[in-house]
């Protein structure tokens, strides 16, 4: 019974971690645009008491709607805290690594975004069909991106799960392989950027409901639901931005501390990034959005193609 | 062996038995049902027992006529695609009878029993034959009777003509496989498979070959472009002739060429990268022409040459790790091309009989005049999702586990190959992770449009769902879907044993282990997502306890009077992706114009034409036929002249022998 427990122990702990740390990104980069926009802003708190709030209230359901509507956002978050126990996080292991475990990774977010489109649907509103609708275009964009990242890193690595990926000594291989790491960086931005539907892929704070992708997918969503939904977008965020602070800072100290504090300045410096995007840039054209996803592909492409010229194969 | 022999008979005994008894047709049906069980339980009983314990067997009774002999054998990759024959022979053929009995005195269906009979018994024979001539009768009775099966309804124009192409397209290829088993033939100087595995070919003739078995063998599995019979025979047909068209008999094809491959060994590298392009071609192709679709069951069809591209991509990877002498790469991408030949089957059957439930309710297959029907047909509906999610390859389902084989062949190709091998891996990769992306967007626009939302042609929709006869079978297959993406183990141990008679190596020790470890572990953290899961639900149902829960309409953000028509539609949903692949595809959109100041009605439809037929076939049959009309006095129609013309002929090669 031994490991089972402290396996279980490891799972529990790992997903307490993401669970509590991921609404702190938000916060981060809600304090970012209004410090450019000069106003004070919410305090960096204030995604967690966005979502203990909804949690406390009742719900409204459309007539229209089966349970696929009520399900989706907990299957979504099932699935989304499920591939964030494969991610390593500084000096925390992933409790479950095995070789390939980046094709479930891949798709467990594949399911969540499925049921999700599902639950749009469910509701006959044409506004979330059409979010819908381009929610799963530029999803199918970014996946070949997704894929085709984490086969350059899987040639950098040798390895073929997402703690071997990221682990062992990707310092030493930025000397070597810099460009091509800095390609995959950019082009895995560009993922997270689409994947959370930040800022120029889609603005999470549009109030128009023709021009939203995600919020408007969720239009029918309240209380709980939508508390899941929007926690569920927290940790989706967490953990793919913990995958590229894990390439940019690579660095192992045998001290936990200092490991933990390089990661989580990363990450507030990857929200502050963020931040200073979603401030600095409008968003996208529709039309121009498979422009950007493409250049992410094209950069992975490129980054593929140094690896083949330096890394001697 | 006895078991087959068995079962063969029993579907040729019975067969003839209700062609002669067709007047009775409650015995007439009966005689079809209880037969159709006994056949497929006692073939799928025997083949279990091969695919354990490995041994192949055979049947030689020594009947040996010109050019070719009665020669049975099965070895693994025979049992194996008999066993998913089998399968869905047996669960098509109930749903079948189910579905034919609102016909009963409307329409022959003694006919139609007759021909789904001699249909599974000229599949055993193909599936079987140890001899190139029986090889090839089995697979022209296969391509009449299933011909007889598709033009059902053949009142209809549409299904004549889609009979026809499919005739024609098939007896294309059938011509190459002539050519292609005359010439082994004359290399081995026999027409039995074994010996002809025996021979030696040279290079040259090696590639003349393998572009005959591309296309001969392509023309049935579909690959792009030479899958233009698929999308009209499959909505033309009755729904569960789509699933055994769809589930097996395009697999017949892929059958040949798996068959050929173990054959003739010693492909150059050049063999498998054109099988990796055709993959990925009919893969991408297969699926963005399916998402340009509004009919339900011709969207189902172009998603079968997805997943053929998917199971090409598999065996691409097994014959560059052939080329490159990888065997465990070559193991892995076979495996995952066969499981997935399988798992298709299973799926796709699944979808095509879900999809023959809801066009009998509401009698008709356009997407966009349905809607909400997961209310009105609830087990028609959590069937479909079931199979909507199993081809999309997401987690908990059989296509997932297939897909991962093929990944992890296409990444073991990226560790072990050379730069050339691993560029056209990771080609390969990328592919996969569109088709998977384009499926999901696919499958989200079927369901959701047809299951979810509110109906788009009527306000009330008093639909009946399907009686037992027909969700039996469904529900059948649901649950192979469910067990293959749960516990992967049986599927996985039988796809490797035939990848080992194809690659003729047998399987590396520890193979099953470094395969299946990882997927253990992957459905362990299923489970933990199924715990979390139970969490939320908990959790939400103890925080709603206490608040008020309320029903109302959908937000119409603002708008007071929404009606159904004003809901997306399946046409809206996919237009964005296909505005992206538009230099691809032909994307047509037909709009009137509106000439007065105010609005007037007028009207709107898109549609995606397939650039195969209407580019490159149509003018080619068109330059056929108009050169073959200037040859039409040679075809004079009198016996005497073609006498005389046989008589030239062989004058002229008797000449040419001498000289």
């Amino acid at each position: 019974m031994g490991p089972t427990i402290s396996a279980l122990m490891s799972i529990l702990l790992h997903l307490s971690v993401i669970l509590v740390f991921s609404p702190f990104i938000l916060g981060v980069i809600g304090k970012t645009k209004a410090f450019f926009a000069g106003r004070w802003g919410p305090p960096v708190v204030q995604p967690y008491y966005d979502i203990l709030k909804l949690l406390r209230k009742g719900s409204v359901y459309s007539t229209m709607t089966t349970w696929i509507f009520r399900a989706a956002p907990m299957i979504a978050m099932a699935a989304i805290l499920a591939a964030g126990i494969l991610m390593p996080f500084a000096g925390l292991k992933a409790p479950i690594q095995f070789w390939g475990d980046v094709v479930l990774f891949a798709y467990l977010f594949g399911l969540a975004r499925f049921f999700m489109v599902l639950a749009a649907l469910d509701t006959g509103s044409s506004f979330e069909g059409m979010g819908a609708s381009r929610e799963m275009t530029f999803s199918c964009l970014s996946e070949v991106a997704l894929f085709l990242n984490f086969t350059v890193l899987a040639l950098i690595s040798k390895s073929l799960s997402l703690s071997g990926l990221i682990g062992g000594d990707v310092s030493l291989l930025w000397h070597v392989l810099g460009p091509a790491l800095t390609l995959v960086v950019i082009s895995f931005f560009l993922i997270l950027l689409c994947e959370n539907s930040r800022i120029p892929v889609d603005d999470p704070a549009t109030h128009l409901e023709l021009t939203m992708i995600h919020e408007v997918m969720v239009l029918d969503h309240s209380g709980v639901d939508f508390a899941y939904i929007l926690y569920g977008n927290a940790v989706k965020l967490f953990i793919l931005g913990s995958f590229l602070i894990s390439i940019i800072l690579p660095f192992k100290t045998q001290n936990v501390f200092m490991d933990t504090a390089v990661y989580l300045s990363g990450m507030t410096g990857l929200a502050v990034v963020i931040g200073v995007i979603e401030s600095a840039m409008a968003r996208l054209r529709l039309n121009r959005v498979p422009y950007l996803l493409i250049s992410a592909v094209i950069l992975a492409v490129f980054a593929f193609i140094i690896t083949l010229v330096r890394g001697g194969f | 062996m006895s078991l087959f022999m068995t079962s063969l008979s029993i579907l040729a005994a019975s067969s003839f038995l209700m062609l002669v008894s067709a007047r009775f047709k409650r015995f007439c049906g009966y005689i079809f049902l209880s037969s159709l069980v006994a056949a497929c339980l006692a073939g799928l009983y025997s083949m279990i027992h091969i695919l354990c314990s490995g041994t192949p067997v055979d049947f030689r009774p020594h009947w040996v006529w010109p050019l070719g002999e009665f020669y049975l054998g099965i070895d693994a990759l025979s049992a194996f695609f008999l066993l998913l024959f089998f399968v869905l022979f047996l669960v098509a053929g109930i749903y079948g009878y189910g579905y034919l009995r609102n016909y009963a005195g409307k329409r022959s269906i003694a006919a139609h029993y007759f021909f789904y009979h001699l249909l599974a018994a000229s599949i055993m024979l193909t599936l079987a034959a140890k001899n190139a001539v029986l090889f090839l009768i089995g697979w022209e009775l296969m391509t009449v009777s299933a011909y007889f099966l598709i033009i059902f309804y053949d009142e209809k124009e549409l299904v004549r003509k889609a009979g026809y192409v499919y005739l024609i397209a098939t007896h294309t290829g059938t011509f190459c496989l002539f050519i292609m088993f005359l010439l082994m033939g004359s290399q081995t100087g026999s027409m039995n498979l074994d010996q002809m595995m025996s021979a030696q070919y040279s290079p040259q003739l090696t590639a003349f070959l393998f572009v005959l078995a591309i296309i001969g063998f392509g023309v049935k599995a579909g690959f792009i472009p030479l899958h233009i019979w698929l999308p009209h025979a499959h909505p033309a047909a009755p729904s569960h002739v789509s699933a055994i068209l769809s589930g097996v008999v395009i697999k017949i094809g892929i059958y040949g060429l798996i068959r050929f491959i173990s054959i003739v060994k010693d492909f150059p590298l050049w063999c498998g990268v054109l099988l990796l392009l055709i993959g990925a071609i009919s893969g991408v192709g297969g699926v963005l022409y399916a998402l340009g679709q509004h009919e339900i069951k011709k969207l189902l069809a172009y998603h079968s040459i997805e997943n053929i591209g998917i199971i090409t991509l598999g065996l691409g990877m097994g014959m560059m790790g052939q080329a490159f002498h990888q065997d465990t790469v070559a193991m892995i991408g076979y495996a995952g091309a066969l499981l997935h030949v399988f798992n298709h089957a299973v799926f796709k059957g699944l979808l095509f009989l879900s999809a023959g439930s809801v066009i009998r309710a509401t009698h008709t297959g356009e997407i966009d005049h349905l809607g909400g029907l997961l209310r009105t047909l609830p087990w028609t509906g959590h069937l479909f999702l079931i199979g909507s999610l199993s081809i999309c390859g997401l987690p908990f389902f059989n296509g997932f586990i297939s897909e991962w084989l093929v990944y992890q062949a296409l990444w073991g190709g990226v560790f072990h190959f050379d730069i050339l091998g691993i560029i056209f891996s990771c080609l390969g990769v990328a592919a996969l992770a569109l088709i998977g992306g384009l499926a999901a967007y696919c499958f989200a626009k079927a369901f959701g449009m047809i299951f979810l939302g509110k109906n788009r042609s009527k306000e009330e929709s008093p639909y009946k769902e399907s009686d037992y006869m027909l969700r039996g079978p469904m529900v059948g297959l649901a649950a192979i879907c469910v067990w293959i993406g749960l516990f992967p183990a049986v599927m996985v141990s039988f796809s490797l044993k035939t990848a080992q008679t194809v690659t003729g190596i047998p399987v590396p020790a520890g193979l099953e282990k470094l395969i299946l470890n990882p997927l253990l572990k992957a459905i362990s953290v299923l489970f933990t997502a199924v715990i979390i899961f139970a969490v939320l639900v908990a959790l939400r149902k103890f925080l709603l306890k206490a608040r008020p829960v309320r029903e109302t309409e959908t937000w119409g953000c603002g708008y007071a009077l929404p009606s159904a028509r004003m809901q997306y539609t399946a046409s809206s949903f996919a237009e964005p992706i296909l505005r992206i692949f538009r230099t691809l595809l032909v994307f047509k959109v037909k709009t009137g114009k509106l000439k007065k100041h105010f609005p007037a009605e007028t009207h709107l439809s898109s549609s995606v034409l397939d650039v195969s037929e209407n580019m490159f076939f149509r003018p080619l049959l068109y330059w056929i036929r108009e050169l073959s009309g200037r040859l039409n006095w040679i075809q004079s129609g009198s016996t005497q002249r073609y006498l005389l013309y046989i008589l030239f002929f062989l004058l002229i090669l008797l000449i040419w022998k001498l000289n």
